[in-house]
């Protein structure tokens, strides 16, 4: 194992050698780029390169790629399937703007809920450039999938997105991927016919709302996307800890019983409703479920079968030991990243670049109803005009990036599912909590 | 009396099986009626559908999209059908001949050791399959599919040597005797007596492709859709986002397929029965 | 016809004596395997089998050697990349790959055994040669080694192709899954990125035990309990089913029996996946039967009796552990009976009509027949196939992962805790640990109990078919 340190030998001269190349002409570039080429094996110094570049964006390295790229750069990109079409149009006009080289990009669709399955089945064969959603970043990270975005090209992907985002795209304080939307969250969707504004504050008052109008509030508390809220916002946190894969979590801590005994509490409610997300959909197109938790993904059908009552805003607050308590959230964004085994890694960055830039985001938003994760495109007042989007961002206030190892979803599914059900086998909760959590912190076995 | 008695008998059961018809048909009705919904997504609570409609077809057959590609992937699934068809039948003859015709040193064991390796489930060793295949260069191509499907097939010989040990060996030593090679008994003797348990080797192993998601799922991992076969396209249709738009035609596309399916096997019924059993009865 | 029972050591010793009493071709062929054959005038297979030998040393350096050399270790050197962000190049050490060290290596040393097999044999077969030529035997011509390639030695030629196809999709798979099951790969060890270690037997002591935040053994324990339980369910109800069903419809009085077969078979001709998603969804909580069923106050029925949870407002058919358990049996039923009544169908036909005849004469009763005659033949005809089902439903991946995929949830939470639910089978258990969790360390070890299981039953119930003199019986 001692080994391995040793490749990390690193040859400082090169370094020295690129930094010259890079102030003189193409031609001169691209001499020194062949050397680079021919000492494969031999390392150069990352640390220094990388506090030097991440400052800014650098476009001569763009024009040092190109000067160095001969033959054709043949890239996969991961898209998809819903995004197909736009996607293969930002590709098409990606090509355009760098005439002097030949690219043979390839467009394949992956959906982004499961491009880490796809991914880390075998990374070398994956797309050079993939979307996924956050929750696959620690996964994805930790397997080193992902090419760290050392150093941006075209714009400053730091600067211009949404904190939140840039959070999510981040692990242990290094970027690793190019937010592309930030709508992937969960928030709530309500009949605005039904509901008013002021209903919609509170669980208790939307339950008590939706039981004289004979109408249902659905949310999949046996899921533990959806269930983290209760906890979450009643302040008992789960996280993912330093190796990547491990969780922490205190929803066994002081107190988290009456977070248990509250979402008892809903689930005897004849109003509420704990159902996936194809039930929720199905309910409400037959006019049964007039209030629902779900994500930007719904929203057409949402909108359809609502009409002009089609409203969405933050998650309520629920009652906890009789006190209202602002429901969490798992915010969601979808990203970009770069393989970090890709042949053509340079080309890679530029193009995930592209794919996330701002007129881009902004084509998105208008093509395919995206909520942008730039910050000036999120800002714009078409943007903010889309209720999804608007309720989204109301919510992120109290929305936490999704840090959370794989351990976390069966024994959460189970917990939120015995509570929902009214704790079937009268367990202590303290007894179902303390279980719930022993699985969800267990190591990896 | 008894006439009558045994009409009412002969009245009932044929009540019952038609009851179990409809048992049976009950979730094919339902894909067939879901297949002509005129709402996309899963239709939970009515049987059958509030508005009728000719878009899932229209949308597999004239306007394809990058989620539907069906005419493609029937294109390619039918291809490696036909090739895996072809090699599996191939080796479960051959391996059939050697094990029920031939005697030679160690025929049981390897026999036995066969058997045992057939029951290894597939899920199993997926991802070293995988990686075999990757390092010949043969993922995300369908040569690598035909492969995948047929390399393996010889263990399947049981049903089928269990046919040829009903083949009278007088036969074969007949054909010896007028110095016929083993190889000429093969092909001159044995094979054209096997017709039932052909066409039931032949329907089993074509029927592999349509079914697979799992293992094809894997094998074709570059996300290229128009290199999918039906099921990874279909099965792919389910994805959450895609559920609520692509049901109907996820019903549409299940239909398409089983159509040949069901002409195929109700025209080749009778070998199919004769050969399955063929084999087990004398056998 | 007769085989002899080997004896490993009497192999060996009848190699020893080839090698020691062998001529000068013997000797020679030790060295260049070929030398033997092409002495005696078999030149061309001489130099067939030299070609072999060739091949092999060629990929004993270049291939078997660099990665059986890391074969202890699973390699030493991490992969490391650095990106230079001013050229925009990555530049990444030569790393190594735990894994393809391991299937690599798996495939050198399966060649190199097969070889040594080979080389033994061909020292005996050229011994043999000698004696042949000694005690003035007829020794093939070229041409006639040729020809026995269909003649004689014609299961050689016919084995040979599907052999490579099973070496490569079965057993190579096989011994790398194995192997797995010492190493440490799962989520926190993935290839090409980090390295792979050896483990020893500690995650095989890891399903074996309990306690200690350790779950696998409690839900190993559970899984293999319903695995088998589901898999003597499966097969019985679909075996009989299926025989009563094809006596349904091949009873004399029933009209057209053939259409009747048909429409049984359309069930059975839309691919599986497709019919079992349109189940699930029919029997989802909100799906149309839980809705026909509240509307005709079956829900509240079954309420009142206790079946169905009081705080519900559905049954639960597919989230519930004992009518999920249940349902799967049924939907199984429905998905399997077709076949079975297919099968049947051939097995009755078949049956001996004098014996029923002569029961029918000594006015047996319908029941009587059934159970005195048809079923014991059945049974009989039908006796290894049922083992074989009872084998394949050890592993009826399709069902039980299409029903409950996305559906169940598990409100056992020691189930949860190692990633299991009460209605997994091993193999899809062992499915979700890899494609999920990546667990494939356990997976592997998951892997070789499935399959020493599956083993077991499959020499039992074929020791009796291929041991047995029922083959010649008819020949």
């Amino acid at each position: 194992m001692k080994k391995r340190f040793l490749a990390l030998a690193m040859a400082t001269t090169l370094v020295a050698g690129c930094l010259t190349g890079c102030g003189k002409d193409d031609n001169d570039s691209k001499d020194s780029k062949d050397s680079t080429a021919a000492t494969e094996t031999q390392k150069s110094d990352s640390d220094s390169d990388t506090t030097q570049a991440s400052s800014g964006t650098n476009s001569d390295a763009v024009s040092n790629l190109i000067a160095a790229t001969d033959g054709t750069v043949s890239l996969t990109v991961w898209a998809s399937e819903e995004d197909q079409v736009f996607t293969q149009g930002l590709i098409d006009e990606f090509a355009k703007q760098y005439p002097d080289v030949t690219f043979d990009i390839k467009l394949g669709a992956c959906s982004e809920a499961d491009a880490k399955d796809t991914v880390l089945t075998d990374i070398e064969a994956a797309a050079d450039v993939f979307t996924f959603a956050d929750d696959q970043m620690n996964e994805l990270v930790n397997a080193g999938a992902l090419q760290e975005v050392a150093s941006t090209y075209t714009y400053d992907v730091k600067a211009e997105t949404l904190a939140g985002a840039v959070e999510a795209a981040s692990m242990n304080g290094k970027l690793y991927a190019y937010p592309m939307t930030a709508d992937n969250g969960y928030f709530l969707y309500y009949d605005s016919s039904v509901f008013s504004e002021s209903d919609v504050e509170s669980l208790d008052k939307m339950l008590e709302v939706a039981d004289a109008a004979g109408k249902q509030v659905a949310m999949e508390v046996s899921g533990a996307w959806y269930n983290y809220s209760f906890f979450k916002g009643a302040g008992y946190d789960v996280t993912l800890n330093d190796d990547g894969v491990t969780n922490s979590c205190t929803w066994n801590a002081d107190g988290a019983t009456d977070v248990a005994q509250a979402i008892i509490d809903i689930g005897k409610s004849s109003a509420f409703l704990n159902a996936g997300d194809a039930d929720i959909v199905t309910g409400i197109t037959e006019g049964k479920i007039a209030a629902a938790v779900s994500g930007t993904w719904n929203a057409d059908t949402i909108k359809a079968a609502w009409g002009d009552g089609y409203a969405a805003t933050k998650l309520p607050t629920y009652t906890v030991a009789g006190k209202q308590v602002q429901m969490a959230s798992f915010s969601g964004y979808k990203l970009v990243g770069v393989n970090s085994h890709s042949k053509n890694v340079g080309w890679a960055m530029i193009l995930a670049e592209f794919l996330t830039n701002e007129e881009n985001q902004i084509a998105r938003f208008n093509a395919r109803s995206l909520g942008p994760a730039n910050a000036k495109a999120a800002a714009s007042s078409d943007v903010q005009s889309n209720p999804a989007i608007a309720a989204l961002a109301k919510q992120a206030d109290y929305a936490v990036p999704q840090r959370v190892g794989g351990n976390y979803w069966e024994p959460a599914n189970t917990l939120g599912l015995t509570l929902i059900s009214g704790n079937p086998d009268g367990t202590d909760l303290q007894t179902l909590l303390d279980n719930a959590v022993e699985g969800i912190t267990a190591p990896v076995q | 009396m008894a006439k009558t008695k045994k009409i009412i008998g002969s009245i009932i059961s044929h009540i019952f099986l038609a009851i179990l018809v409809v048992i049976w048909l009950i979730p094919i009705l339902w894909l067939v009626v879901t297949a002509f919904s005129g709402y996309p997504g899963i239709n939970k609570a009515h049987f059958f559908p509030t508005s009728w409609s000719l878009d899932n077809f229209k949308k597999i057959f004239l306007h394809p999209d990058s989620v539907v590609q069906y005419m493609t992937w029937f294109k390619n699934t039918l291809v490696i059908a036909i090739f895996t068809c072809i090699i599996s039948t191939i080796f479960v003859l051959m391996v059939s001949y050697a094990f029920s015709c031939m005697r030679f040193k160690g025929r049981k064991k390897i026999m036995t050791f066969s058997l045992i390796l057939n029951m290894f489930p597939g899920v199993l060793s997926m991802i070293a399959v995988y990686f075999v295949m990757k390092s010949i260069g043969l993922t995300n191509s369908h040569l690598g599919m035909i492969i995948v499907y047929s390399a393996g097939s010889g263990l399947g010989y049981l049903i089928v040597k269990g046919f040829m040990d009903t083949i009278p060996a007088s036969l074969r030593e007949a054909a010896k005797v007028e110095g016929a090679s083993e190889f000429t008994i093969f092909l001159k003797v044995v094979i054209p007596l096997c017709k039932p348990i052909i066409v039931y080797q032949i329907i089993s192993s074509f029927l592999i492709p349509w079914g697979d998601f799992v293992l094809a799922k894997l094998m074709l991992n570059s996300g290229i859709s128009s290199d999918w076969t039906v099921a990874i396209g279909l099965y792919n249709m389910l994805n959450r986002s895609l559920v609520n738009n692509y049901f109907s035609v996820f019903c549409a596309g299940g239909l398409l397929v089983s159509i040949p399916i069901s002409i195929l096997f109700i025209i080749m019924q009778k070998y199919y029965v004769e050969g399955v059993t063929g084999g087990s009865v004398k056998g | 016809m007769r085989e002899k029972k080997s004896n490993p050591l009497k192999y060996f010793a009848d190699f020893g004596k080839a090698v020691v009493k062998g001529d000068a071709g013997v000797k020679c062929s030790l060295l260049f395997m070929g030398a033997g054959y092409t002495f005696k005038g078999q030149w061309l297979k001489g130099i067939f089998v030299t070609l072999i030998e060739i091949a092999f040393i060629i990929m004993c350096i270049f291939y078997a050697a660099p990665n059986l050399a890391k074969f202890g270790t699973l390699g030493t050197v991490q992969r490391e990349a650095v990106f230079d962000p001013l050229t925009m190049q990555q530049t990444v050490n030569d790393y190594d790959n735990s894994f393809l060290i391991l299937l690599n290596s798996i495939i050198a040393l399966f060649l190199i055994v097969c070889f040594i097999l080979f080389y033994i044999y061909n020292i005996k077969a050229v011994y043999e040669l000698q004696q042949q030529k000694k005690f003035g035997k007829h020794i093939d011509s070229n041409k006639e080694t040729v020809k026995s390639i269909i003649g004689k030695k014609f299961h050689i030629t016919l084995l040979t192709l599907p052999a490579i196809g099973v070496v490569l999709m079965n057993v190579i798979p096989i011994f790398v899954l194995i192997a797995i099951a010492f190493t440490n790969y799962d989520q926190n060890h993935m290839p090409p990125n980090s390295l792979l270690d050896w483990v020893g037997f500690s995650n095989f002591k890891k399903l074996f035990t309990e306690g200690m935040g350790n779950y696998f053994g409690y839900a190993f324990r559970k899984i293999l309990g319903w695995t088998l339980t589901w898999a003597v369910l499966a097969t019985l109800t679909t075996f009989i089913g299926g025989i009563l069903l094809a006596m349904l419809i091949n009873k004399k009085t029933t009209k057209l029996p053939k259409m009747w077969r048909s429409l049984f078979i359309v069930a059975i001709a839309v691919p599986q996946f497709v019919t079992l998603l349109l189940v699930r969804n029919f029997f989802g909580d909100q799906g149309i039967v839980n809705t026909i069923c509240s509307n005709i106050g079956l829900t509240d029925w079954l309420k009142h009796i206790g079946l169905v949870s009081a705080h519900l407002n559905y049954i639960p058919f597919l989230t519930d552990p004992h009518w999920a358990k249940f349902m799967i049996v049924i939907i199984n039923i429905w998905v399997g009976i077709p076949y079975q009544m297919l099968i049947a169908t051939g097995v009755l036909m078949n049956i001996p009509t004098d014996q029923l005849e002569s029961a029918r004469i000594d006015g047996a009763s319908k029941w009587k027949i059934f159970w005195k005659i048809t079923m014991p033949y059945v049974l009989f005809i039908q006796g290894p196939a049922l083992i074989t089902d009872f084998v394949k439903n050890i592993n009826n991946f399709n069902v039980i992962y299409l029903l409950t995929q996305d559906v169940y949830i598990t409100p056992d939470q020691a189930l949860a805790n190692a990633n299991a639910k009460e209605v997994d089978l091993l193999v899809t258990w062992l499915f979700r640990l890899t494609n999920e969790y990546y667990n494939y360390k356990m997976a592997s070890v998951i892997g070789i109990i499935v399959f020493i299981i599956c083993a077991v039953f499959t020499i039992i119930s074929f020791s009796k078919l291929i041991a047995g003199d029922r083959e010649e019986e008819y020949q």
